[in-house]
């Protein structure tokens, strides 16, 4: 067992300081009847918030009757996105992302995963709320609540099928900052949460909050920095779902190199607005035994499926329920050469 | 209608019945004019509670099992043990398949309760693949059964070093809420939860 913390039940207490630094941002004063936003434009609000604002943030984690704290810093900074986010109290890992580079420190495995990324991928690509949103989710406010003396407003975002999951968000009222987040599945279950217990929104942030805590001496490091390269003569093969859930679309098509792998991998990404699944596909040696099974995977709330269609390695990943990524990974074929690209 | 009845189908609809009695009562449902009047008077009146704490009744799907009720004499009265023999379709079926069956009168009204994680009663995270879950409840709705276990075969593994370039790579494309979760998730995962294998020798490994 890690050091995480363990709850028996109830809500993991938290007696740290409180500090929405928002006159130090240049903040608008604290805005007790803020204007009236509509349910979708505070979702909006809040993903502005947290991918162009600079804050350190601690939050407390809950998946699976476990709690474990963690810290988050995001800085932007002359276009160039920074960000850190550290466990504070389980593996020590961390995950560091200085402009283009992501790097994943996993102290447990002593192996670092830096993954490259093309400028132009680096800020793309996230999905947003529109009409189509609404069509298979149902968003509403339904309250009004203080959470550390902040008021919020209690946005619920319910899914309209079981392909999806919902999340119930607590998004401050004068920065729009997400301070308590569950997420839930289709039964309206609370499956993940998240409860910021101290926030500081800053001007400045150095690039030493950028740096890892961690020793790296003798660990491994896995790159990507080769371009992808295809063997002569082998054109890139056009995969693509031949079925969908309902309101998924394809928004990203690209190949590359994962850290460690051996050959060029396509990514498909496939969105509704709200939730997105990666299909990763790459050739596979030739058995020399029975065909392998699909398999199910987690990471947290989030579902992985694989399988392999006609020698190729299919994995779906994306944070909704088991079934979808399964059901998008079954559905994936290829058509023929296609141009790699967005 | 006996007060147990009563309760159990309360409990139902508060998505607090154990799945056998759900599974139950489904049946008994899809047979019985006045309980099924009565559940879709319990629709209407738990919508409407339901509402007062920012909960509400999602149209489509309990238009859908009301339409399927209302649609499916066939499986009325006498007429039903005939229709389980040749394994025909029942009434919850074409709603979601029969891994729902268990909870089929709560998929119906979706919220996302108040309480708190530590105070809900908090549900498997790690759900097996629809065709595995399916199994249990489509023997129980068949009456006696037994499985017959699948041998063992090698599957297709998901190396942890490639589940992390995963995760990885998916998160950027993922929206900022969801990415949060999915690298927090990540970062407090047991290591066990992502594999175990040592780092392989064929990979692009630097050594530092």
């Amino acid at each position: 067992m890690s050091r995480a913390l363990r709850s028996s039940g109830g809500l993991f207490s938290l007696a740290l300081a409180w500090a929405v630094a928002a006159a130090a941002a240049g903040e608008e004063p604290a805005r007790k009847n803020a204007p009236d936003f509509a349910p979708a434009q505070w979702l909006e609000r809040m993903d502005h918030a947290l991918t162009t604002r600079n804050y350190d943030g601690t939050f407390s984690h809950w998946q699976g009757g476990r709690v474990e704290m963690l810290r988050i810093i995001h800085r932007v900074q002359d276009g160039n996105v920074s960000e850190r986010l550290a466990s504070l109290d389980g593996s020590g890992r961390e995950f560091i992302r200085t402009g283009s580079s992501l790097a994943c420190y996993l102290p447990d495995r002593r192996t670092v995963v830096v993954e490259e990324l093309p400028t132009e991928e680096s800020l793309v690509g996230f999905p947003t709320v529109n009409d189509q949103t609404a069509s298979f989710y149902d968003i509403r406010e339904v309250g009004h609540t203080r959470i550390n003396r902040r008021v919020t407003h209690v946005i619920t975002v319910s899914p309209k099928d079981e392909y999806r999951y919902g999340y119930r968000l607590w998004v401050d009222d004068t920065t729009a900052m997400p301070l308590k987040s569950q997420l839930a599945d289709a039964h309206g279950q609370v499956i993940e949460q998240i409860v910021f217990a101290s926030l500081t929104l800053t001007s400045r942030i150095p690039d030493s909050a950028f740096r890892p805590e961690i020793s790296t001496t003798g660990f491994q490091w896995l790159r990507n920095d080769a371009a992808p390269q295809r063997q002569p003569g082998a054109a890139a093969l056009a995969w693509s779902a031949m079925r969908l859930p309902p309101g998924f679309r394809m928004t990203v098509r690209s190949a590359q190199v994962l850290p460690g792998a051996a050959g060029a991998v396509d990514q498909l990404v496939f969105t509704d607005g709200f939730a997105s699944v990666s299909v990763f596909v790459e050739r596979q040696p030739a058995p020399s035994g029975p065909p392998p099974l699909p398999e199910s995977a987690t990471v947290g709330s989030s579902s992985a499926f694989s399988t392999v269609v006609d020698g190729h390695k299919i994995t779906a990943v994306g944070e909704v329920p088991p079934a979808t990524v399964r059901y998008i990974a079954s559905q994936l074929k290829a058509q023929g050469a296609a141009p790699v690209g967005h | 209608m006996n007060e147990e009845l009563d309760s159990q189908l309360s409990a139902m609809f508060d998505d607090e019945l154990p799945p056998a009695e759900c599974e139950l009562l489904a049946r008994r449902l899809s047979r019985d004019e006045p309980l099924k009047a009565r559940w879709g008077r319990y629709a209407i009146v738990g919508a409407v509670i339901r509402a007062e704490r920012g909960v509400r009744l999602n149209a489509p799907l309990a238009g859908r099992v009301n339409a399927v009720l209302r649609a499916e004499p066939a499986l009325a009265g006498h007429t039903a043990p005939r229709d389980l023999r040749h394994g025909r379709l029942r009434w919850w079926q074409p709603l979601a398949g029969a891994a729902l069956a268990g909870s089929v009168a709560a998929v119906s009204i979706l919220w996302l309760r108040a309480q708190t994680p530590g105070e809900a009663p908090l549900t498997a995270h790690l759900a097996p693949p629809a065709a595995l879950s399916a199994a249990p409840a489509a023997a129980a709705a068949q009456g006696d059964s037994y499985i017959v276990p699948v041998p063992k075969q090698p599957g297709v593994t998901v190396p942890s070093t490639e589940l992390a370039n995963y995760v990885v790579a998916h998160s950027m494309f993922s929206p900022p809420v969801a990415r949060r979760n999915l690298l927090s998730a990540f970062m407090t995962s047991e290591p066990a939860t992502a594999g175990t294998e040592e780092p392989q020798a064929d990979v692009k490994g630097i050594a530092q």
